[in-house]
């Protein structure tokens, strides 16, 4: 049993020149992914860099074990909607092509092409090839046009490609990174560092004999996770990823009405046992998941239809009631729209709903917004608003700069209105429904991800989001295995290591901690900047059956405190010396000292 | 348990990577649901309901497994080919074992007797390793209507053909079929001529396109213009 080396492909734009090279000693300590990612850009970007200048890199992460038990390609650079670190992950196909294109530490761009070009990696062939005729495209097209020039019989037909939408090309700041049609970099602005670089579309394929050490070990793990697993599949398989929401909506977890409201009428609309009847056409899966909560729908009726889509919490909460459309059915044209222009479905409705309200305030007129009536609920002022933003046309180019910025460009008080984390819009997520919702939502370094239940910030999802584990098996694979147990014995089966459960846990820490040191050098004051929108403390809000919900601001510092003692931080959530040094993290001391931040217990 | 004996012994001998064991009933009486039917005597193949494939691929992990000891989808008899159509949807094709007059590779093979063929004790394609010429002739696989036969030249240049995971002591367990998670791949005897069901993935994807109808390829929905008038 042998240890595998990790190869990370480096392509430098600039000198159009690309180079294979081994960082296993990385991998070994970061893993891969969100972990791996931060590293890098505390490595190979200075402090303080333009996210869309030449100087930023793009990381397309995967870690050792994806393409065995996970899917996930986690994309990285310094976000241009926070200005801090920022991720955002995948699923679908693409990182499995990397594992068999033998690149198993994933892609790293660096540099700026000085014309719009697609890359093209086929093993080891890396080529850079001219796009001009791609840009402008919408994602789907562009990747239909792709796969037609690309593809020439079966041999190559599975071929991974990720393309931006044109809000990606005019590095709208929540622009995302789109692969196969629904699978989505969405969140932090990722596709805008694409969009910046002039890179259209990156595709992959991949032949060779993928790299594990003990295969036996291996097969036995992967074939007792897909038999005992066999149950887990039944919500997610038959309603999709969209079943949470109505839960949810009852529980006041839900926003409604940009955080207006606790409950409206329109909340019942969305409704998934009447859309899985009326409109579901299908599962599909990520690469090596037995789930397949990927459910897509296609509406026939007018005036919408026909249009297909794929509707999940993440894209249909910040949207549904949050901005007063009338359930899935109107859904089911609206993501479509969001996906082909290649903007964050989430963070773009985070915007939209804050400009709703501005405008039913008076604070911004039709005048300002070029005519359109931007009324709650107005599905055709939403489908021109968002056009207007991908395409950065007169109002669309102010709010294009997403939520840290706009605010301030368009004054008047409108900041107040803004429901936003660290730049990122928080959308779909209630956070009076609970208070431990709002502290996992609000501890999060990066920006506002998915916050709920566990969240984003917790090492145990970093650590998952760097094996390039879906969240969605997590929970799973933590019922069937303990997700640190599994992650070792998956680690030392895939790689040749030695670990123990122990080392896994001190590695998800280590993980969680370069992310936020990369924040603390970038920027980001933890007890300034890690809270919730005042009127999360000041207005009430009502649940269906009348009962009134709000959140405290002195519980609220209290609960955060106690987090971030219990990941190892004093309570002014800086982390101390000391434990840097015992995650061997010494590398990052010299910088922070510097900044004047003390590292005291 | 009349259906589908293997003994350990057989199943090392074959050098299995992994043994996949049907999923257990919680009370042993209750034998039903697809994993329960028994497995099919004589002639029978392996069919797809193809709009229940989710293209997680492991068929193909337990095939390389089961027959090379080794994770690699290229190296296995049953192929996942992922389509826009222009919702992506994975299809699936695997061998389907055809009766004699429509057996179409083996009338190709250029190697007499072909080097492709059917055992007809066994019920099952079998290729001669050491006679087949490898991917550099692969008429087997242009002859096939479905494109089946396969061939991975870095590290086994003869035809890939589904054998039914067939052992030397009468077990026949496809292991795609168990593992499969969302029970679109069954092990049947034929209803119907096989070739009927031995359809290029292509055209697999083009009905799935048409289900789609009016959308084209490159399209889900109408432009906001269309619908509600004004300037693109």
């Amino acid at each position: 049993m042998t240890a595998t080396t990790s190869n990370l492909l480096e392509i430098d734009l600039s000198a159009r020149k690309s180079q294979v090279v081994d960082i296993t000693a990385d991998v070994q300590t970061f893993l891969g992914g969100r972990g791996l990612g931060a590293k890098l850009v505390w490595d190979r970007v200075p402090a303080g860099t333009d996210p869309l200048g030449p100087d930023n890199t793009l990381y397309f992460g995967i870690g050792p074990i994806t393409g065995f038990n996970g899917a996930v390609t986690t994309i990285s650079a310094l976000s241009p909607l926070t200005l801090l670190y920022g991720f955002s992950c995948v699923n679908g196909h693409f990182g499995i092509e990397m594992i068999y294109a033998g690149y198993n530490a994933g892609i790293l761009l660096t540099g700026k092409a000085d014309s719009p070009v697609y890359l093209y990696i086929d093993d080891d062939k890396v080529e850079i090839r001219d796009a001009s005729d791609l840009w402008g495209m919408l994602n789907l097209e562009a990747q239909q046009q792709l796969r037609n020039r690309l593809t020439n019989g079966l041999q190559n037909q599975n071929l991974a490609i990720a393309t931006i939408g044109p809000a990606g090309e005019h590095q709208v700041r929540n622009a995302d990174i789109c692969h196969d049609f629904y699978h989505h970099a969405a969140r932090l602005g990722m596709g805008a560092v694409m969009g910046s670089k002039n890179v259209k579309a990156i595709v992959v394929r991949g032949t060779k004999q993928p790299k594990y050490a003990n295969a036996t070990k291996l097969a036995e793990l992967l074939i007792a996770y897909f038999q005992q697993n066999r149950l887990y599949k039944a919500q997610m398989r038959r309603w999709g990823h969209s079943y949470t929401m109505p839960t949810r909506y009852y529980a006041s977890k839900e926003g409604v009405k940009n955080k207006m409201l606790g409950w409206h009428d329109m909340c019942d609309l969305s409704n998934p046992v009447l859309h899985e009847q009326r409109y579901k056409l299908w599962n599909d899966s990520c690469a090596l998941c037995q789930v397949g909560c990927k459910t897509p729908y296609m509406r026939r009726e007018p005036p919408l239809g026909p249009c297909a889509g794929e509707i999940r919490h993440d894209n249909a909460g910040g949207w549904n009631a949050n901005v007063l459309i009338p359930g899935y059915e109107t859904q089911i044209y609206l993501t479509p729209l969001v996906d082909n222009l290649g903007l964050d479905s989430e963070d773009v409705s985070g915007v939209v709903a804050w400009m709703m309200e501005c405008y039913e305030r008076g604070i911004v007129s039709r005048d300002d917004l070029d005519g359109i009536d931007l009324t709650w609920g107005n599905l055709e002022a939403i489908c021109k608003l968002l056009r207007k933003i991908a395409y950065r046309e007169g109002i669309g180019d102010i709010l294009a700069e997403g939520l840290k910025f706009a605010p301030a460009k368009i004054g008047k008080g409108s900041e107040a209105y803004a429901m936003t984390h660290k730049g990122v819009a928080i959308t779909s997520y209630e956070l009076r429904g609970a208070l431990a919702d709002a502290i996992s939502l609000a501890m999060v370094p990066v920006g506002e991800l998915h916050g709920l239940g566990k969240g984003r910030g917790d090492p145990f999802r970093v650590l998952a989001d760097s094996l390039t584990v879906c969240a969605f098996l997590r929970p799973s694979l933590n019922s069937v295995f303990g997700f640190s147990t599994w992650g070792a014995e998956m680690l030392n089966a895939v790689c040749g290591w030695h670990l123990t459960e122990e080392d896994v846990n001190t590695i998800a820490h280590r993980l969680a901690m370069i992310e936020r040191c990369v924040c603390l050098r970038e920027g980001h004051v933890p007890t300034q900047d890690d809270t919730v929108p005042d009127r999360f403390f000041d207005e009430v809000i009502y649940t269906k059956y009348g009962k009134p919900l709000k959140l405290d601001r002195d519980d609220f510092r209290k609960e955060r405190e106690k987090f971030y003692l219990s990941i190892g931080l004093n309570k002014d959530g800086i982390p101390p010396k000391e434990y840097l040094e015992k995650l061997e993290l010494e590398f990052v001391m010299p910088t922070l000292e510097m900044m004047g931040l003390k590292l005291a217990p | 348990m009349v259906k589908n004996q293997q003994s350990e012994v057989s199943q090392k001998k074959r050098g299995y990577g992994a043994k996949v064991v049907a999923q257990q009933p919680k009370f042993p009486e209750d034998r039903w649901g697809v994993e329960h039917l028994p497995y099919p005597q004589g002639v029978a193949y392996i069919q797809a309901r193809w709009d229940l494939c989710i293209g997680c691929g492991a068929c193909e992990m337990v095939c390389s497994l089961s027959h090379f000891g080794v994770i690699n989808r290229e190296l296995s008899r049953i192929r996942i080919y992922r389509y826009l159509t222009p919702i992506p949807k994975s299809v699936q094709n695997v061998c389907s074992q055809c009766r004699e007059e429509e057996r179409e590779c083996q009338k190709a093979c250029p190697v007499d007797p072909p080097a492709i063929y059917y055992d007809d004790k066994e019920f099952h394609m079998t290729v001669d390793m050491d006679r087949c010429l490898g991917h550099r002739c692969a008429k087997c696989q242009d002859a096939c209507p479905a494109n089946v036969p396969t061939f991975y030249a870095p590290e086994h240049d003869c035809a890939l053909v589904c054998d039914l995971c067939y052992d030397s002591e009468g077990g026949r367990r496809p292991q795609c079929v168990e593992i499969c998670p969302s029970y679109c791949l069954e092990f049947l005897k034929p209803e119907f001529p096989q070739h009927l069901d031995r359809v290029h993935p292509d055209e697999k994807a083009e009905s799935f396109s048409r289900k789609l109808y009016p959308l084209p390829k490159d399209k889900v929905q109408r432009a906001p213009e269309e619908i509600w008038g004004g300037e693109k």
